[in-house]
């Protein structure tokens, strides 16, 4: 018996030790020379695990349409891609990259991608906090290129900037362009608390709001700031002026945080007014949830440099390509910024590989300047990069609407060639959004006063009073 | 003394030798992925897996603070060499700041050492992992010295002959390696001193000891400290493989990961360490994208890398929970004296500890 | 190490003198915030004296996290007191407990909007949380049985298979529930409101009111069952004297299977009450078990009265500390406010390591 009991405890490490020497034979086999390999870094866990299907379906489906690529399997984009050529080189997808919206993770699979299955390009990832570690990462590797997914820190293309990381989509500060002014004119607020999740993202996002609306006049009057993943808000929200002492608030808050702030908010002050809280894009993801949803219904929010709804014609045409290869991606919602911004980033990719020749050690320089995007409108549909290589790109904000069991959003306006400087308030040598940064200053921004409105998709011709 | 050893330990001292070498011969052999990531992982994190099994294994105590301290070394490290970014960016000279980093880590190993020895077992645990939560959130929330984003650029800031990582991983890696074979030999040291044999005293038996005059809770202190000074080391080299620290290294997850190192290699066993965080890392790197995660979804089980290693770690505990080296042990089947001499109980380490 | 007496004194007369100052300081010395700058009596409402409103909310809003916290320590308490085994995945059974009563309750309000939220009965609320119970129960109850049945006294041990399946419950629950996104529930339509409370000065929810009832009922029926039946003063005897009691022919195996199931139903109900507060979602899981963790850690170890004080504590400090820091300046101070709360952790750890209602050893 006991000769037994020790012959299978034996076997056990002994069938550790097989079983990882079987993985490591399975593992990648060394690879043709002749070919261009991709990465693509997204999210699979965390706050937005549920961007890794759109993510990589955006990214692939330009693929598609670019470079001739064949999804597997058009209903799970992650299932994998083949026949991608460009310039007469195959290019393969060599990763997936899984993120949890954490630096050190993302840090560890961008190692992975990049050094152990050797990928020169990635696109991607997904997060502010991770592009921060990609982007100090990439000063290291100047050969390899780096084109943002849809991260939203403005660090990598501003304070840190290398060479080779590239974004074609705006920063979480641009994407709430507008929205201060809207706050301002159409809803009349001169005074306004503000909610923001204490980590980079919410610095950035909630910077771009307090920009935009006090450099038209506003004021914030106080700014709350909950750590990430708090569980219990009352306190937080305690700290806001009650609705009687302030016109508005505006609410950066995200993940776990959006719906359970918004209902401690109910538990303290009563109904929330969809004409006093102003939200950023996490708003929309409140998606179906049956309690605070339908509450702010109404309430306008920033946006996410994307134009749902935009009856264009490119923009018709970009939806098109998207559904072609993979219907029903992200619920049918081909302008979420998840598929959006990977699209363009790929297509980016194709464009600047075709003009190198296929080279690797051209792509850098050959990267677009200009990407006809499917949500632009300014310079002919085209978005620019600046001398940092982020994009200078129309921003849309949007107000929530009910749809069906659900809500959706709709443009309310349009502001033209938003810059991730906010006509030169953000520098590289000023202090990056943080707790108190950036300070409530009235200023003239390239934007202000030249915001259309959009009624039914539509941009019409008059300016927002 | 040949006549002292027996044929196990003859054959652990040719395996151990031998690996040494291969090792050694690393960069003729293995490819640059393999040397930077692969095994200069498995040195830094086996050093920080030896912290923890000298605790449990000749102290008796299993100590979930590890990552928290080495976390400590390297937030300090960064806060002090690098020169612009997030956190202090003093701009140190990279020595000065290695010193003081593993100085002021080995402080507050101290400190915390001093206020968690009056406990033991069960108790001791929890305290360290409120220690791991305390520093996780500290790093967290104090923007001024790091935030959530962390501290980047350290590995453009290491010593000089050290070089940073992206011009060729083999300095770094032979540098991990000694210290690696210098934290191995100073632990076998220390185990040999007066004080070390006093604590596997105290690690068996407590109250007889103090009965003898010595202080238990000075003793348990000092091994903290010390196990803290090891953790430092391995923060440094950790900061200066990574670049880059964040608050997320340091979490639950991270602090449970070098447990799990810890209980795969073995938790009665030094050796263990270095086997166990190799197994670890590779699992890691290589079932990724790997038929196994294939298999489950298939089998509608569902999960990933975390389901499978989540299984492999409870398969260990229940089944030879002093991991691949115990079970070593059982293979080579030589009956080990109890106390005496630096070999401990293996069993009794993860099992009689709560009984303390 | 053992303070000699002067040192302990001193120790002693700096805590309650700092728990002295902190009170006055909140009561009486607080000064409401300037328009610009502050100093160190700076705060964001000034003490009680100059706005009792946002004292008395405080202080509920702290009664009533405290609620929710005692409800999922005291499962925590109950079973290492009783089994000393550490239930490393009590944070797990938390989140599978939200999740499972999230999709119960979309299955019987209809997805989405369907149904709005002041018309959610109190039945739709009601059968979520019990199936999540039931469900949790019973994964409980196989936990204890397969992996912690035979390895009685093997804490260690105990606790690193506890953590092993928290690790692969956790990943579990990513892959099956969504991607382990937030899941927010909807309490029963009629506690949608804020009541007056005249003495108190201010209008609160009615929501957090049923938290804290609903804490305390926990606590009552707790009290009531380990200190007035049968099976409850087995369980006693089995906390002061496990071999005694076993060998007094009671079978302890089926009093360990009851508490353990017992502390994981405590779990689950926790997380019911805290998807309805806020939300779920994955990587709460270790939040939570921390909490429990460090309320326990407070209060004493398999002790209700140390659950309750430790859940109060934890309570009012992280509610207190929130409002009450001063605030200086842009960067200071209640941000920190969770390191408040350690720092009380530590003061504990330092000054009573066995809890506060806890058995020294």
């Amino acid at each position: 018996m006991k000769g037994t009991m020790r012959r299978w405890k034996l076997l056990l490490p002994l069938a550790v030790i097989a079983a990882i020497a079987a993985t490591m034979a399975a593992g990648s086999l060394a690879a043709p020379a002749n070919e261009v390999r991709i990465a693509i870094m997204t999210d699979c866990k965390g706050a937005f695990g549920f961007g890794y299907e759109p993510d990589i379906g955006g990214a692939q489906a330009a693929l598609a349409k670019y470079a001739g690529g064949k999804a597997k399997n058009a209903k799970k984009p992650s299932a994998g891609m083949t026949g991608i050529k460009v310039a007469g080189k195959d290019v393969r997808i060599v990763g997936y990259g899984c993120g949890d919206d954490t630096a050190a993770t993302a840090l560890k699979e961008t190692r992975r991608l990049m050094e152990q299955l050797r990928a020169d390009v990635m696109i991607g990832p997904l997060s502010g906090d991770e592009a921060v570690a990609v982007a100090n990462y990439a000063k290291g590797k100047p050969t390899k290129t780096f084109i943002i997914g849809t991260a939203g820190s403005q660090d990598p293309t501003l304070q840190i900037a290398p060479k080779n990381v590239f974004r074609y989509h705006g920063d979480g500060a641009q994407w709430n362009a507008g929205i201060g002014e809207i706050a301002y004119k159409r809803l009349g607020w001169r005074n306004a608390a503000i909610m923001m999740d204490d980590y980079s993202f919410g610095w950035t996002s909630a910077a771009g709001i307090i920009a935009d609306f006090c450099a038209i006049g506003g004021k914030i009057t106080k700014r709350v700031f909950p750590p990430l993943n708090t569980t219990d808000y009352a306190t937080y929200v305690q700290q806001l002026p009650s609705p009687d002492n302030v016109d508005g608030y505006f609410w950066v808050v995200g993940g776990t945080g959006t719906s359970a702030s918004l209902k401690a908010f109910e538990q303290t002050y009563g109904r929330i007014d969809p004409k006093k809280h102003i939200g950023n894009l996490f708003f929309a993801f409140l998606g179906a949830d049956k309690t605070v949803a339908p509450k702010v219904v109404g309430s306008y929010i920033g946006g996410f440099g994307t134009g749902p709804g935009l009856k264009t014609t490119q923009a018709k045409a970009y939806e098109a390509s998207v559904a072609k290869v993979y219907p029903g991606l992200n619920g049918g919602n081909y302008a979420d910024g998840f598929v959006y911004n990977y699209y363009n980033a790929a297509w980016a990719f194709v464009q600047g590989l075709t003009k190198a020749g296929g080279q690797l050690s051209k792509l850098q320089a050959s990267l677009p300047r200009t990407l006809r995007s499917g949500y632009e409108v300014s310079d002919g549909g085209y978005v620019r990069l600046d001398r940092n290589r982020q994009a200078i790109q129309d921003q849309y904000p949007l107000q929530i609407v009910k749809s069906g069991d659900s809500i959706a959003t709709s443009i309310v306006g349009y502001v033209p060639n938003v810059d991730q400087t906010f006509s030169g308030l953000f520098k590289k040598s000023s202090p990056p959004p943080g707790r108190s940064q950036p300070p409530c200053k009235k200023q003239k921004l390239s934007w202000q006063g030249k915001i259309k409105v959009v009624r039914n998709g539509v941009i019409t011709n008059q300016v927002i009073k | 003394m040949i006549l002292g050893m027996t044929t196990k330990q003859t054959v652990e001292r040719a395996i151990g030798m031998g690996a040494l070498v291969l090792v050694a011969i690393g960069p003729a052999l293995f490819d640059d992925y393999w040397l930077g990531f692969i095994l200069t992982q498995t040195f830094l994190i086996g050093i920080a897996a030896a912290s923890l099994i000298f605790l449990s294994a000749y102290g008796g105590m299993v100590s979930l603070a590890q990552v928290a301290l080495y976390g400590i070394a390297g937030f300090t490290l960064g806060n002090m060499v690098t020169t612009e970014g997030k956190g202090l960016h003093l701009g140190w000279d990279p020595w000065l700041g290695v010193v003081l980093a593993i100085a002021i880590t080995t402080f507050i190993g101290f400190v915390l050492g001093a206020v968690a020895s009056r406990s033991a077992g069960i108790y001791f645990l929890m305290i360290t992992l409120t220690y791991a939560v305390i520093a996780n959130y500290f790093f967290g929330q104090v923007t001024v010295v790091s935030g959530f984003s962390g501290i980047s650029g350290i590995d453009l800031r290491a010593p000089g002959f050290v070089g940073a990582d992206e011009e060729s991983p083999v300095r770094l890696y032979y540098v991990a390696l000694v210290v690696a074979v210098l934290v191995y030999l100073l632990i076998r040291f220390v185990l040999r001193t007066p004080f070390g044999l006093s604590l596997q005293g105290v690690r068996d038996e407590p109250v007889r000891m103090a009965s003898l005059g010595y202080t238990v809770p000075m003793h348990r202190t000092l091994a903290f400290t010390f196990a803290a000074f090891i953790a430092s080391l391995a923060g440094v080299l950790y900061v200066w493989w990574n670049g880059q620290i964040d608050p997320a290294t340091i979490g639950l997850q991270g602090t449970i990961d070098l447990l799990i190192v810890a209980v795969i290699g073995g938790l009665g066993r030094i050796e263990g360490a270095w086997l166990g965080a190799f197994v670890f890392i590779v699992i890691n790197n290589y079932v990724r994208d790997s038929w196994l995660t294939r298999f489950l979804d298939d089998v509608g089980i569902g999960g990933s890398f975390n389901t499978i290693i989540g299984v492999i770690f409870l398969v260990i505990v229940i089944v030879s929970p002093d991991g691949l080296m115990g079970a070593w042990g059982r293979f080579t089947g030589v009956f080990r004296r109890r106390g005496g001499g630096t070999e401990p109980p293996s069993e009794a380490a993860v099992e009689g500890i709560g009984r303390t | 190490m053992t303070l000699h007496r002067p040192l302990q004194i001193a120790s002693r007369v700096a805590v309650f003198g700092g728990i002295a100052f902190v009170l006055l300081y909140v009561l009486v010395i607080a000064d409401p915030s300037p328009e610009v700058g502050g100093n160190w009596r700076t705060t964001n409402f000034g003490s009680a004296l100059d706005d009792w409103q946002s004292f008395t909310r405080t202080l509920l809003n702290g009664l009533t996290f405290a609620g929710l916290l005692f409800i999922v320590a005291s499962g925590f308490s109950l079973i290492f007191g009783l089994m000393r085994v550490v239930n490393m995945a009590h944070g797990s059974f938390y989140l599978l407990g939200g999740y499972v009563a999230y999709e119960v309750q979309q299955e019987m309000t209809g997805e989405g909007f369907s149904i709005a939220s002041i018309e959610v009965s109190t039945w739709e609320w009601v059968l979520p949380a019990l199936v999540a119970a039931v469900t949790i129960g019973i994964v409980g109850l196989l936990v204890q049985q397969v992996f912690l049945r035979w390895n009685q006294g093997q804490e260690l041990r105990q606790a690193m298979i506890t953590i092993a399946i928290s690790v692969i419950i956790a990943d579990q629950i990513i892959a099956h529930f969504n991607d382990g996104i937030a899941a927010s529930m909807t309490w029963p339509g009629w506690t949608d409101r804020l009541i007056e409370l005249p003495l108190l000065g201010i209008d609160y929810s009615l929501t957090r009111l049923l938290v804290l009832f609903l804490g305390v009922a926990v606590g009552v029926a707790l009290w009531a069952w380990l200190y007035r039946t049968r099976t409850g003063m087995v369980i006693r005897a089995g906390v002061d004297d496990r071999q005694m009691t076993s060998a007094l022919g009671i079978n302890i195996q089926l009093v360990f299977a009851l508490a353990f199931v017992i502390g994981s139903v405590l779990a689950a109900f926790g997380g019911v009450v805290g998807a309805s507060q806020g939300a779920v979602a994955s990587g709460q899981d270790g939040q939570w078990l921390l909490n429990s963790l460090v309320v326990v850690i407070i209060g004493g170890m398999g002790s209700l009265l140390g659950a309750a004080a430790g859940s109060l504590l934890y309570g009012l400090v992280f509610s207190f500390s929130a409002v009450y820091l001063p605030t200086t300046g842009d960067n200071c101070c209640t941000q920190y406010s969770i390191i408040v709360t350690f720092v009380l952790l530590a003061l504990v750890l330092a000054f009573r390591p066995q809890g506060l209602f806890g058995r020294a050893g």
